[in-house]
């Protein structure tokens, strides 16, 4: 049994962890749920040993501890898996496996790898690189590690985002069997209320620092709501805007398009989109979603095929020429790929809106704080504005006559008001005419704010797909690799 | 064929020191650290390694000498940029400026002065064989400890757990840290190891390939082409020591060629290594650019051999990392 | 570190200083060479009389134009480590320039050569740059490949087809006719065209990198370059310009060694100014205000130590020795303020 004893974690000024205090029994499956910056991660980390807490106490097997490390978290049986797996993509299998375990040779470590997936029905080649897995093989590679070196208590850190639903159901039934039949104890961190319904013997709901509730079944989707998201939970989110009539020039019109980027290409794109369309773009981590949205601005190489943009013909994709033309890229890595994180505000805009001379200061005014309320003053550097900012910063530095708007995952670590904010932003743009492509790793993002939706698999355009079939259940299998027409004809 | 034994003989002498640094900078930079200060090292451990020799009337003790001074910078560059945060980069360009100057100080008195130098083996015997007794008939110390330094490197960075560790922490420190490996001092370690192996280079320089002290020595410049063939070689041993090989006959037979063409300045020749350098470099990159990626896809036989051809770097070379940030 | 008060700041610049002291004399104690004593003779050498101060001066000159140019490419985070080599294409281009005019010549002559060497230099730093944007190779490499390649440029240069008839030997190429010499500044080694133009170049990089939008377009490009693509700033375009510009000051040092101190192309024309400006450039940290004054300072130990051999029988590379030690001490230090505050932060 695990009790974690008022955990504070600071940063600074900033309290990811206020006190918290909880017991994990084992046999039982925990839900930890919040939006994005509540401090889920944060704690998990604490119990992980992945980070030291400023205060409270861990309490193991009887035992007081004020902080773990790695090497003592394992010993204590504890084990993490991450979002992102924390492995080694260069080398092969059986040495990630076996890194960090007690010393053996190659062939005994081989031999567990084979066991451990016959018994979960999975297939390792173990002298291929892991760079070669997908991220649901990944994960279930580190869940093995982790059972592997005697872990009886088994944090998720959103394990869902990335993977088909059919893995993730193969996933929910292997920590069913785990908790029920080994009684180890299962920490499930999301953000996804349904997934927290289907698993949980008990939910923990934190928010801005704090657990505020423990629930037990049976769940209440609405007193859940409410608890994670405090007042804000009254927002609503603007419905999809109306598309208008299909006649009038399309305003993107690809015809066999040819994409390289540096790892792979993909070729034989045939799409046309309309003026004020919300398209998303589904499918798996590296299938093809983020090469179409980076060739269309131009940052990767057209070596085949044209595309159209309102009826102008562009044979070559040339991203000054494209971004002249309203076309505006926006990555998901804001200050890593979007932002200069040493400069202020006001050098943003400068550098945003080259042609317009002299003082800036009212423009800031009228097109930062009054249209996107980026209440921060502009000398602040874009390091030091939280997520919700940097990404309102972005919008506000898109300009206003942009024509087809490509954006990576618009509300990536965002809490629920600054994406509720995100999105009626983008419906108001889509409204006004302009064309938006998107994608996220979160499907129901990607259904619920598409008028049509590119299904990616395998590095080639796998369906498009409108109206009623804009679901969970033909959209994840076409993610998986069901092919359209067969899932068409199973309908009918 | 006589001649091409006493080349190959001559190959193996020029590039033993070359193998030796460059050995010892992939063991630093599979561990993530980029150590700039390269030639000034081996400048300071020929000196130091000389020095000692004459002094001492001991080459061997002059060849440990030359490791623990090279082991002694790579220290100062590893605490510096490893725990104290500074750029790996910067420490490491002005520890070369700075070794150099200070061996060209130090060694004031010890220019074109006499001393003993490691000599050659001969194996009993062998020298009468055909070809190879030509090669290894009678043949620098040195050129055997390069090559047991071949063996020994990539023994230990694929085929022991320590290696494995060390390619873990150069892949991902974040990762490596997740698993209860010391990232830090692991680094460290290698730091020194690479620092030693490059002191050796130096002592090799000024104890066989060419012996004595002097302003300048000789070996001027071998460091940046080490670094440069680390990076040819794809950070694996055996790969990085063929490059050094490579150079190294491109120098012999600079040496031919100057024969035969005397109108050719000597300058040119003496240079002529550093274009070289930059050619392999933009060699090595060529495979990820976006015209040379076009041809490759459209002729499937370009696809098999770029297979082989392009290379990646540890993925977390050059950066920081700090345990106390946690995961 | 700008949070600090000024006396907190003081008493770590002492303390760098300090180190630096000990560690001079740590590492010069093993040659025999009397501490105190041989920083006497060091400065000595270099303020005691007047034709020594304009030595330094003259010294001062092409270090202080390869440091502020260098500021530049590091604005875009870039290690112009050519710079050795494009003073070097200053010189040369510098020399060709004037070749015809064996007899003499006026201003116009020495303006066209004073641009031939900024060419020269701009040229050399480009194909540096080229080999960065456009081949990925790192440009410490090409950098450092270029320079010895320019090396090897000027010794086939000197001992072939610009060899003087009869003598064939380090000293260089013919001497230039006096009147193209550069106007000196009284009894002093140093010219007073030289001065203006180092001067005019701290002016000429503040005002770009501080007072226009092109010196935050390039602060833009060196803190993130995939965001500077995305907001249009070409990157690509603007990091060639940086090297081009530092090539540019680098090749017009070039000139002021051929034109005003050496009067003819030697094998080390260079004279080692554009390893020492990296040096200057880091020990400021890049401040431009500091730029100048360290470049006095190191002027100063260069000139001072001609006479450690004639008086204390020690090589005159110690002063590169000590100018190593000083940016070592300061980074040191650096990481000590460092790890303080991380240690202060963590409890």
């Amino acid at each position: 049994m695990i009790v974690l004893n008022d955990i504070h974690k600071h940063y600074g000024r900033v309290r990811a962890n206020d006190g918290i205090s909880l017991t994990l029994e084992p046999g039982r499956i925990y839900a930890l749920v919040g939006e994005n910056g509540a401090g889920k991660s944060t704690l998990m980390r604490v119990l992980a040993g992945h980070t030291r807490p400023t205060s409270g106490e861990l309490v193991m097997d009887g035992e007081s501890l004020s902080h773990l490390t790695p090497a003592l978290a394992r010993k204590k049986g504890v084990g993490m898996l991450y979002q992102d797996p924390l492995d080694f993509p260069a080398m092969p299998v059986w040495e990630n496996f076996q890194l960090g375990a007690p010393k053996r040779t190659k062939k005994e470590v081989i031999d567990i790898i084979g066991e451990l997936s016959y018994r979960l029905d999975a297939c390792f080649l173990p002298d291929e690189p892991v760079s070669s897995l997908t991220v649901g093989e990944r994960q279930l590679l580190e869940l093995l590690r982790l059972l592997d070196l005697g872990a009886t208590t088994l944090i998720l850190d959103e394990p869902t985002t990335g993977i088909t639903p059919e893995q993730k159901q193969d996933l929910f039934d292997l920590l069913m069997k785990l908790a029920r039949e080994e009684g180890h104890t299962i920490v499930l961190v999301t953000h996804k209320l349904s997934e927290a319904f289907e698993m949980a013997d008990s939910i923990f709901i934190m928010r801005q620092g704090r657990l505020v509730s423990t629930l037990t079944p049976p769940y209440d989707e609405r007193e859940l709501v409410q608890l994670m998201f405090g007042e804000a939970a009254d927002g609503e989110v603007e419905p999809l805007p109306e598309l208008r009539s299909k006649s009038g020039t399309p305003r993107l019109s690809m015809r066999d398009v040819l994409f390289a980027g540096p790892k792979y290409s993909m070729g034989g794109l045939n799409f046309t989109a309309r003026p004020g369309e919300c398209i998303g773009l589904a499918g798996l981590d590296g299938s093809g979603q983020e090469l179409f949205l980076r060739g269309l601005c131009g940052l990767d190489r057209m070596p085949g095929g044209a595309f159209d943009l309102d009826g102008t013909r562009f044979a070559a994709n040339d991203f000054s020429t494209l971004r002249k033309a309203g076309v505006q890229f926006v990555p998901a890595d804001r200050l890593g790929l979007a932002l200069f994180p040493d400069l202020n505000l006001m050098e943003h805009i400068t550098l945003a809106f080259p042609d317009r001379d002299g003082d800036l200061a009212d423009f800031y005014r009228s097109q930062c704080v009054e249209k996107f309320n980026l209440q921060a003053h502009p000398e602040t550097h874009a390091v030091s504005l939280s997520g919700g900012n940097q990404q309102r910063l972005l919008l506000s530095l898109i300009p206003d006559e942009t024509r087809l708007l490509l954006m990576e995952h618009p509300t990536r670590g965002l809490d629920a008001g600054s994406a509720r904010q995100v999105w009626n932003h983008l419906n108001r743009r889509c409204a006004d005419g302009a064309t938006l492509i998107f994608f996220s790793p979160d499907l129901e993002e990607v259904l619920e704010h598409s008028h049509r939706v590119i299904v990616f698999y395998d590095r080639t355009l796998a369906a498009v797909v409108e109206g009623d079939d804009i679901s969970m259940e033909v959209v994840g299998a076409l993610m998986a690799g069901k092919k359209y027409d067969e899932l068409k004809e199973g309908a009918a | 064929m006589d001649t091409f034994a006493l080349t190959i003989a001559a190959i193996l002498m020029a590039g033993a020191p070359l193998v030796l640094a460059t050995l010892g900078e992939t063991l630093t930079e599979k561990a993530g650290i980029i150590n700039l200060s390269l030639d000034g090292s081996i400048l300071l451990s020929a000196m130091a390694a000389f020095a000692c020799s004459a002094t001492f009337d001991s080459p061997w003790l002059g060849m440990l000498a030359g490791a623990c001074v090279g082991a002694a910078i790579a220290g100062v560059l590893g605490v510096i940029g490893i725990f104290l945060g500074q750029s790996q980069l910067a420490v490491g360009f002005i520890l070369t400026l700075l070794s150099r100057d200070l061996a060209y100080f130090l060694g004031h008195n010890f220019s074109r002065q006499p001393g003993p130098n490691l000599g050659l083996w001969t194996i009993p015997g062998l020298g009468k064989a055909p070809f190879v007794g030509l090669i290894f008939g009678s043949q620098s110390p040195v050129v055997y400890l390069s090559l047991a330094a071949i063996a020994f490197c990539w023994w230990w960075m694929y085929r022991t757990e320590a290696g494995m560790r060390l390619r873990a922490v150069g892949e991902s420190p974040r990762a490596a840290f997740g698993r209860g490996i010391r990232v830090r001092m692991v680094r460290l370690y290698y730091c020194l190891a690479g620092g030693a192996l490059v002191g050796l280079a130096g002592a090799a320089y000024s104890l066989a390939v060419k012996p004595g002290w002097g302003r300048p020595q000789g070996c001027e410049g071998a460091g940046w082409i080490a670094l440069a063939i680390v990076i040819f070689g794809g950070w694996h041993p055996v790969r990085a020591a063929l490059g050094a090989f490579f150079f190294a006959a491109l120098q012999v037979s600079g040496i031919y060629l100057q024969e035969i063409f005397p109108s050719i300045p000597a300058p040119v020749f003496q240079v002529a290594p550093f274009p070289m350098m930059i050619l392999t470099l933009l060699a090595v990159n060529m495979g990820r650019m976006g015209w040379v990626q076009d041809i490759v896809r459209r002729h499937p036989l370009f696809k098999a051999l770029s297979r082989g051809w392009s290379i990646d770097a540890p993925a977390a070379l050059g950066q920081d990392f700090d345990p106390k940030k946690g995961l | 570190m700008n949070r600090d008060s000024l006396l907190t700041q003081i008493g770590w610049l002492a303390l760098t200083l300090l180190l630096a002291l000990a560690l001079t004399v740590i590492v010069a104690w093993p040659a025999g060479a009397p501490p105190l004593e041989t920083i006497y003779v060091l400065f000595k050498g270099g303020v005691s009389s007047w034709s020594k101060i304009g030595r330094v001066l003259a010294g001062w000159v092409p270090l202080t134009l390869c440091s502020v140019g260098l500021l530049i490419p590091f604005t875009a985070r870039l290690w112009n480590i050519g710079v050795e080599g494009q003073v070097i294409m200053g010189a040369i281009f510098c020399t060709a320039a004037l070749r015809p005019f064996e007899d003499g010549g006026g201003t116009g002559v020495i303006i066209l050569a004073l641009a031939a060497s900024v060419a020269g230099g701009a040229f050399w730093a480009l194909l540096a740059g080229l080999l960065r944007v456009f081949g990925r190779v790192h440009e410490i490499f090409s950098g450092l490949g270029l320079n010895f390649v320019a090396l090897g440029v000027t010794l086939w240069l000197i001992f072939g087809p610009w060899r003087r008839p009869g003598v064939a030997s380090m000293s260089g190429t013919k001497p230039l006719d006096i009147s193209l010499w550069l106007p000196r500044l009284g009894t002093m080694s140093v010219s007073w065209v030289g001065l203006i133009l180092a001067c005019a170049a701290v002016l000429l990089v503040y005002i770009l990198l501080h007072r226009t939008k092109w010196g935050l377009k390039m602060r833009a490009v060196g803190e993130n370059p995939k965001a500077a693509t995305l907001f249009s700033l070409g990157p690509r375009r603007r990091l060639l310009q940086a090297f081009m510009l530092c090539g540019g000051l680098a090749g017009l040092a070039g000139a002021t060694q051929v034109l005003s101190v050496y009067h003819r192309l030697l094998p080390n024309i260079s004279s080692g100014y554009g390893y020492t400006a990296l040096l200057v450039s880091m020990m400021a940290s890049f401040r431009l205000s500091l730029v100048p004054f360290i470049c006095l300072f190191f002027a100063v130990l260069n000139v001072g130590s001609i006479q450690l051999p004639l008086q204390l029988g020690l090589d005159s590379s110690l002063s590169g020795v000590i100018q190593g030690i000083m940016v070592l001490s300061l980074f040191i230090v650096q990481g000590l303020r460092l790890w303080l505050k991380q240690r202060k932060e963590a409890d």
